[in-house]
């Protein structure tokens, strides 16, 4: 082989060692096989009843069936546009008296009810649930989801792994778990040892005993309309004596504790651990970069977050009818007698404390 | 020489480190998104400004998107921030303006210093909400972002808000597939780890949005700087006020598709940069300021990102001067060896960055086109080299500002 031979070699095999690696990428650049922008949610809001909206969305060529199931009180079966099986009851009753009641017995199907709807206890619906009156579950069942337009109830020990949506009051017995999403057009009762890690409603009550009492009023101007607010920024550890009132906002790189009584006419933040004593008032958010443990009876106007751990003790109030608002944090305890008054948010898990 | 080379093997070391510890946060560590649970509140009056410069190819879209927005009506003002354009952006403004009463405040400059930092400064005059929102307006925001960019603001310790940019022409072509990569890298993986370690998110000036107290605090927008937004990001730093970026709060941009657009837009950025490491560096590290130590620390290696592109340039250079003159231990071959191995290692963290990004949005097969990226780099670091060069220059011949606006391609809106 001469010397021209055998440099050219050389530059098409050095040629062919760079290109090697370019190989997919000229495929990928030529066929665009992945060349679409990042599907990024443009129509929604991420709202907590957006699944419970598509369920209904889902439902709608069930709604002939479902008024003449009603009508004629007899039941109805048949296959959905996408394969799912689904039963229709004119009378929820009717239920209770189906085979999949027996322990341990799988309910495979849709099931729909024209009316209320009661279920037997120690089952499984591995298929989602719709009632146009009441659902009532007997315990330790296990539901994928569950819609109603009025009132929902679980009974002990139940379990619903994606979400459960009421039109009406939703009431969760104990020791019951809300895997997803659990919301209420009214209300949220959760008794003494339930888990949860979404929670919405215009009212979430806690425990066996929550509190009546009517939400005290501030009685000043909401945050957004209030003129803006000085800003303390403190380094280290600080304190809020009982009784104090603190005027603006206040931000504590350190560990923050506030006396019972006290009152902060603006926004807290803390780097480090929060503690509330009793009867604290704050009139806007609380913020803690770590755990912060709310005592009794405070009252919090504004958004609640720990990037760590929560813990309310009993008959603190979050937010106000008026002006609901989102408590959130990794984990949360909650005990019986709080209120909170918007969304519950656990990202990690959500507790009601106490025994039942 | 010799020693120059040293401490520029060290920098970039330190860079290469940096990029890995980013990734490998995002990868394995706990992720940071405190605020983007807030979903109800008591949500407070907000300003969008939509900064505006002969933008009627795209005006329109951004205005329908935000009047599409989920956050209460009565609370939410938009202002349009026309600056100087002489195309039918005006037109465009004010025929909606006119067809929707009352969501629409337009503030139209007609003169004035160029610049986005001195049209939204010239606006503030319309502002009087304590949360402010910009926008750039090719920008395509999603229903849900006005309260995602919002909600932040309940933490009176952040001053700035930052959320993530998202590609919409991707498929264009190599260009727009790379600057894909490259923003997905940018933001989920280096933004989201520096909020994750609680060190210094930038803000972008555009899908963003600042306190008003705070801005106030810190002396408004300096409209003598080619990235207003890093110089918020310093001065917000420096007054003890947190920039937070949110991860989930994505909105369409539409990236430059032709290499002379994206040329002239990362020599701005790179201006810009220096501008504010000239500025911020050393106030920053040695300063009585409320930054804490890691703040000033990893605000300091941000500051010097673009300066590493001359940098890492002149350490090529030094490694093949040191090697053929043979004036170091072993004739040079170990300098030039630690420089190979940033080319081969240190370069790759960024790519490492990218890769791990693409991964995490489920975008398994545009990693394929990650070999592609040593091109973009290729001209990047020329062009970052060739701004701070012309930016020296500049100051010794004391020549004037300059804005350059980045062209739009998309088709108008009929």
């Amino acid at each position: 082989m001469n010397s021209f031979l055998t440099v050219a070699a050389l530059f098409v095999l050095t040629g062919a060692l760079f290109a090697l690696p370019l190989l997919p990428a000229v495929r990928e650049l030529r066929r665009k096989s992945d060349a679409s922008p990042l599907n990024v949610i443009q129509k929604h809001a991420g709202e907590i009843r957006y699944f419970a909206d598509s369920f209904r969305t889902y439902l709608r060529p069930l709604e002939p069936l479902l008024r003449e199931c009603a009508r004629s009180g007899q039941k109805a079966s048949g296959v959905m546009p996408d394969g799912t099986e689904y039963l229709v009851l004119g009378s929820g009753n009717e239920a209770l008296a189906l085979p999949f009641g027996d322990k341990d017995r799988l309910c495979p199907v849709l099931l729909a009810s024209a009316s209320d709807l009661t279920v037997s206890p120690d089952s499984a619906f591995t298929r989602d649930i719709y009632a146009q009156g009441r659902f009532v579950g007997g315990p330790n069942n296990q539901y994928r989801a569950v819609l109603a337009d009025y009132e929902v109830h679980l009974g002990k020990g139940s379990r619903v792994m994606r979400w459960v949506h009421a039109g009406g009051e939703l009431s969760v017995e104990s020791h019951s778990k809300l895997h997803g999403r659990a919301s209420s057009d009214f209300r949220i009762r959760l008794r003494p040892g339930c888990s949860f890690l979404r929670l919405n409603a215009p009212r979430i009550e806690f425990g066996t005993s929550p509190s009546e009492a009517p939400t005290p009023n501030f009685n000043v101007a909401p945050i957004s309309s209030s003129p803006t607010l000085t800003r303390l920024l403190h380094e280290g550890d600080f304190e809020i004596p009982s009784g104090e009132t603190f005027q603006g906002d206040l931000v504590v790189r350190g560990r923050l504790r506030i006396g019972s009584g006290a009152q902060v006419r603006g926004s807290v933040k803390s780097g480090k651990a929060m503690i509330l004593d009793s009867g604290v008032r704050i009139e806007g958010s609380l913020i803690s970069a770590a755990k912060l443990l709310i005592g009794p009876d405070c009252l919090i106007q504004g958004p609640v977050i720990s990037e760590h751990e929560l813990l309310i003790q009993t008959g603190t109030h979050c937010g106000t009818p008026h002006a609901p608002t989102t408590v959130s944090a990794p984990r949360i305890k909650i005990a019986g007698g709080v209120v909170a008054f918007g969304s519950v948010w656990a990202r990690d898990h959500g507790e009601v404390l106490g025994s039942a | 020489m010799i020693y120059v080379l040293y401490i520029i093997v060290v920098l970039i070391c330190v860079y290469t480190i940096r990029h890995y510890v980013f990734t490998l946060n995002r990868l394995f560590a706990y992720q940071r998104h405190p605020y983007i649970d807030i979903d109800i509140a008591d949500w407070p009056p907000v300003t969008v400004l939509v900064a505006a410069h002969n933008e009627e190819k795209v005006i329109a879209h951004i205005l329908d998107a935000l009047l599409a927005a989920k956050y209460p009506a009565d609370k939410m003002l938009i202002v349009p921030v026309n600056d100087r354009s002489t195309d039918r952006t005006r037109e465009i403004i004010d025929d909606f303006v006119q067809r929707i009463p009352g969501r629409i405040r337009p503030f139209h400059r007609t003169r004035g210093k160029p610049g986005k930092a001195a049209a939204l400064k010239d606006a503030m005059e319309l502002v009087d909400t304590e949360v402010i929102l910009i926008f750039d307006a090719d920008y395509i925001p999603g229903a849900g972002i006005i309260k995602q960019l919002t909600a932040p603001f309940f933490d009176p310790e952040v001053g700035g808000v930052m959320g993530r940019v998202v590609p919409i022409n991707v498929g264009a072509n190599l260009l727009t597939r790379l600057l894909d990569l490259e923003r997905a890298g940018g933001y989920q993986v280096d933004q989201q780890a520096r909020m994750n370690l609680r060190l210094v998110p930038q803000h972008g000036g555009t899908v963003a949005g600042v306190r008003r107290s705070a801005l106030r605090e810190i002396g408004g927008w300096n409209e003598n700087t080619l990235t207003e937004d890093t110089d918020l990001t310093y001065r917000l730093l420096l007054h003890g006020w947190k920039t937070v970026y949110q991860n989930r709060s994505e909105c369409y941009e539409e990236v430059p598709e032709t290499w002379s657009v994206r040329i002239r837009q990362i020599m701005r950025w790179a201006k810009g940069h220096n501008q504010a490491m000239v500025t911020y560096t050393l106030p920053l590290l040695f300063g009585n300021n409320r930054a804490t130590p890691r703040e000033r620390l990893d605000g300091a290696l941000l500051l010097g990102v673009y300066i590493m592109g001359p940098i890492t340039l002149l350490g090529w250079i030094l490694a093949l001067a040191v090697f053929y003159r043979g004036i170091a231990q072993f004739n040079g071959i170990l300098a030039l060896l630690s420089i190979t191995a940033y080319a081969a290692i240190g370069n790759l963290a960024a790519f490492f960055e990218i890769a791990a990004a693409a991964r995490l949005d489920g975008n398994a097969k545009r990693i394929r086109l990650l070999p592609f990226l040593v091109f973009g780099f290729t001209v990047s670091i020329f062009s970052v080299t060739h701004a701070a060069v012309s930016q020296v220059s500049g100051l010794l011949t004391k020549a004037e500002f300059h804005w350059d606006k980045t062209e739009r391609f998309r088709k108008a809106a009929s």
